[in-house]
């Protein structure tokens, strides 16, 4: 009850902020987006991957695939508060609009955890394709979908039940994918066709692919603007999500993997997993204006912004 | 495909739903350098043929269409020890930048334990007449799924990728440096 309190009280709106999972240094890098400084460093043991911010900003969940947990972070305190068990390969991770439950995809199988954050406990196993990766959760809380790697899928679940209503073939290897506002399509990048697919999640159907960098990993969505990160072009590819033709490409560090617009829309931020930094990419000139230090191997897969 | 043979092993043993996987789910790096006396064209004109690792100990014979254009080219590499993989692709070239990456999508674990063997190669000049040759690198463990045995390990698997870049850097340290 003293919680419920302290929840209820009135708070300054804190600086926007970015959580970096750091695989190699076994951390999160908390980043000021403002002064553009590292503000904190909150150890993560597990080898960090994955990422989902509540929408209220409040907590972080971060998956751990080495120790097979989910570790979650007060954002305001910049400190782990608790761990869930997520046996198996946790590495996608998504938090429904309401603020639970959080999905754990299990990389090593055909599973997707359904973790109720007040206990930490498993309270639902979601059954879509193979080897789940990239996990997101339209606006409204009404469906999640999945990446489904080695299906070359994304799977379509329905949330009040806890199955899959559609499963729509996209690009070979789907791994991070990103839900537009309106809730009506999710983009993916496919990982070894060099593509982003583009699904409506109302008809079920795949509209139409962008042939984009070397190995494309996550998909970003930002206003009239698509961004994929391109792993082995150390690029990221920029597309129009009305015509879906390709507007520029933007060199940014080397292996960039998790990206996310911030609110305002104004930036992309690209962590680069092999140069150890954060791209700053201006959503109106699409070039980099900013280079931040990040800890070592910076993954940020998921929404890692608040 | 013995990955793959092993992998459904670990699912009988383990009698757990599992799939076969592509890789396990953390990336190593691996960053391997050496600061040679020597202009850095002098350097890259001995390594900056995709198609030549004659200055590589442990690769007895290249071949593969495309030159250096990084939109056909590929390699077959066969090494001394008899081992071989085909179909490394180049990712990235640059002459002007003295760098060029190449991505490695399948070989067999017995060769090389890893999975995704993606490298870069660069030339960069110090001061003072120096060269820096980087060679950095970055795969999954061989095994794809939890619990690798330790041949499949992470240790296995930069073990291996260090077996076989740091002689490379060493003769070429020695060779360039010695006049040849």
């Amino acid at each position: 009850m003293l919680l419920a309190a302290c929840m209820a009280l009135p708070r300054a709106a804190p600086a926007a902020e970015a959580f970096i999972t750091d695989q190699d240094g076994n951390a999160v890098t908390v980043l000021d987006l403002a002064t553009r400084q590292t503000v904190a460093t909150i150890p993560v043991a597990g080898k960090p991957a994955g990422i989902a911010m509540t929408g209220d900003g409040r907590r972080a969940y971060v998956t751990s695939p080495s120790t097979q947990t989910v570790s979650v972070i007060d954002t305001a305190a910049r400190r782990v508060i608790g761990h869930f068990a997520a046996p198996g390969g946790p590495l996608g991770i998504a938090v429904h609009p309401s603020g639970s439950p959080v999905y754990v995809a299990d990389w090593y199988t055909d599973q997707v955890m359904v973790i109720a954050p007040a206990s930490g406990r498993i309270i639902g196993r979601i059954t879509v394709g193979q080897s789940p990766s990239g996990l997101a959760v339209t606006p409204d809380g009404r469906l999640l979908v999945v990446a489904d790697r080695m299906s070359d899928a994304v799977s379509v679940v329905d949330t009040a039940s806890l199955k899959e209503v559609a499963r729509v073939g996209v690009g070979a290897h789907p791994f991070g994918l990103a839900i537009d506002r309106a809730g009506r399509r999710v983009y993916t990048a496919d990982v070894e066709s060099n593509s982003v697919s583009v699904v409506d999640l109302v008809t079920h159907t795949k509209l139409g692919s962008i042939k984009v960098g070397k190995r494309p990993y996550v998909v970003a969505l930002d206003g009239p603007h698509g961004f994929v990160t391109n792993e082995l072009a150390s690029t990221v590819t920029v597309f129009d999500v009305r015509t879906l033709a390709k507007i520029a490409t933007v060199p940014v560090g080397d292996y960039p993997e998790g990206m996310q617009a911030s609110a305002d829309g104004r930036f992309v931020y690209v962590s680069n997993w092999d140069s150890n930094t954060v791209s700053i990419i201006d959503a109106q000139s699409l070039s980099v204006v900013g280079t931040m230090g990040a800890g070592s191997s910076p993954r940020a897969f998921g929404t890692f912004i608040r | 495909m013995m990955r793959h043979r092993a992998a459904v092993a670990a699912c009988l043993v383990l009698a757990a739903p599992c799939v076969a996987v592509a890789h396990g789910p953390t990336r190593q790096k691996l960053e391997l350098s050496v600061e040679i006396a020597a202009p850095p064209a002098k350097i890259w004109a001995v390594i900056g043929n995709f198609h030549d690792l004659s200055w590589v100990p442990a690769v007895a014979h290249v071949e593969g269409p495309g030159g250096n254009d990084p939109d056909s080219a590929k390699r077959d590499v066969t090494l001394k020890s008899g081992g071989a993989w085909t179909a490394e692709e180049l990712s990235d070239y640059d002459a002007a930048k003295m760098t060029y990456g190449t991505f490695l999508p399948h070989v067999d674990v017995k060769v090389l334990p890893v999975a995704d063997f993606s490298t870069h190669l660069s030339v960069t000049a110090e001061a003072g007449g120096i060269s820096k040759v980087e060679w950095r690198s970055a795969f999954y463990r061989g095994f794809p799924n939890n619990n690798p045995p330790p041949e499949l390990n992470e240790a296995a698997a930069v073990k291996a990728v260090t077996a076989f870049c740091q002689p490379a850097l060493d003769g070429l340290k020695a060779k360039l440096e010695s006049g040849h």
